[in-house]
């Protein structure tokens, strides 16, 4: 018997051939003594294997032993909290380029509808400024008929800028 | 709120389902009830107290994890027991990538190490008690490489086909025949030779 039949052999046993397959090796347990034979021992250990698992019992208490899953049960917990605090937190971090991208968007929209005011006002024709309500995002339009041209300046609002002494800036210019 | 007591009167479904709530004193009866099946499916593939201990307690924290998943297609303890397989397989591949693989793995894998084995005959068990039986059993399973064992554990206790197995142990389903194959040889022959100790 090859090894191939063999394993065929404990296929059948084990029901895992098809019904073809399982009619041939039926047939060649009855023509071979090999086959007969190894065919009995596989039954054989089966049988003694099945139902006698070797049983195994814990030693620890049950309180000791579940306190440990308690445990990390509670630890697992404590960390997927705190991921999901700092995967909020990146989210944000995540969302404040493309909240910086639709502001410049809004912008150009602005500017456009700006635009077609200006045709209708000469003295802004050239140069505005639009307003953005964003917090941290600044911006400045300037337009061009004679150049063909129309920029727009995007810039990033310090948040704890001190304010411009605006008044007092122009008085000590005033003195020189 | 409910006692230790009143959760001991609550059958497995009714604790699983109060454990899917959230309540962790209902798992805790189901640890009780299925710690030690649990751990023995451990200690079987693991053969050491210490790494089923905590093996089976990292799968009952799996268990608390992923215990919304479970449907009910298969009883409790039947899917906590696969955990604790999923974990001991995991932890033996670990193992292995430590160690040379076995020369009676290699020639086994090769084909053909079983010819040298001789056809038992006649029944070792014959006579036994059950307890005595369970102890050769026990072991017999321990002189086999884990690769072998594991086989045998999966179809023999845990019912597994062989396409399941070979899912399970990241092998082909010719690899799990030819184990299988020569697990049970080998478990027949050291049966047959702890007879022949008896007698002697």
């Amino acid at each position: 018997m090859n090894n191939e039949l063999k394993l065929q052999l404990q296929a059948h046993f084990d029901g895992e051939l098809s019904e073809r397959e399982a009619r041939r090796i039926a047939e060649l347990i009855v023509a071979d003594s090999e086959a007969r034979a190894l065919a009995s021992e596989l039954r054989m250990t089966k049988s003694f294997l099945t139902g006698n698992e070797p049983e195994a019992k814990l030693t620890e208490s049950r309180e000791f032993y579940w306190s440990k899953i308690e445990r990390d049960i509670l630890r697992s917990e404590a960390a997927s909290a705190a991921t999901l605090a700092e995967s909020g937190f990146n989210w944000r971090r995540l969302f404040a380029p493309l909240t910086g991208l639709a502001a410049a968007v809004v912008l150009c929209l602005g500017a456009l509808h700006f635009s077609d005011y200006a045709l209708f006002s000469g003295s802004l024709r050239d140069l505005a400024e639009v307003e953005n309500e964003s917090e941290h995002m600044g911006s400045f339009s300037f337009r061009s008929d004679s150049g063909n041209m129309f920029v727009v300046w995007v810039y990033e609002r310090a948040v704890d800028t001190e304010p411009e002494p605006e008044v007092q800036a122009i008085d000590n210019d005033l003195l020189f | 709120m409910a006692t230790r007591k009143d959760y001991t009167k609550l059958d497995d479904p009714a604790l699983v389902k109060a454990a899917q709530r959230g309540d962790m004193r209902a798992f805790e009866e189901l640890v009780a009830r299925h710690r030690d099946k649990v751990y023995a499916r451990a200690f079987s593939m693991m053969r050491n107290e210490e790494e089923a201990t905590d093996v089976s307690q990292e799968a009952w924290v799996k268990g608390w994890q992923r215990l919304k998943q479970f449907q009910g297609e298969s009883s409790f303890v039947t899917w906590m027991t696969r955990i604790v397989i999923n974990l001991c397989l995991d932890q033996l591949r670990k193992h292995k990538r430590q160690r040379a693989e076995s020369i009676e793995l290699m020639e086994e894998e090769s084909g053909g190490v079983e010819r040298q084995m001789p056809t038992v005959t006649i029944n070792p068990t014959e006579g036994l008690e059950r307890s005595e039986l369970r102890a050769r059993i026990d072991r017999a399973l321990n002189q086999l490489s884990y690769e072998h064992r594991t086989v045998l554990i999966l179809h023999e206790f845990e019912d597994l086909e062989y396409k399941e197995i070979a899912k399970r142990m990241v092998c082909s389903i010719g690899t799990v025949m030819s184990r299988l194959f020569y697990a049970r040889r080998k478990m027949a022959n050291l049966m047959a030779s702890y007879k022949r100790e008896e007698l002697s």
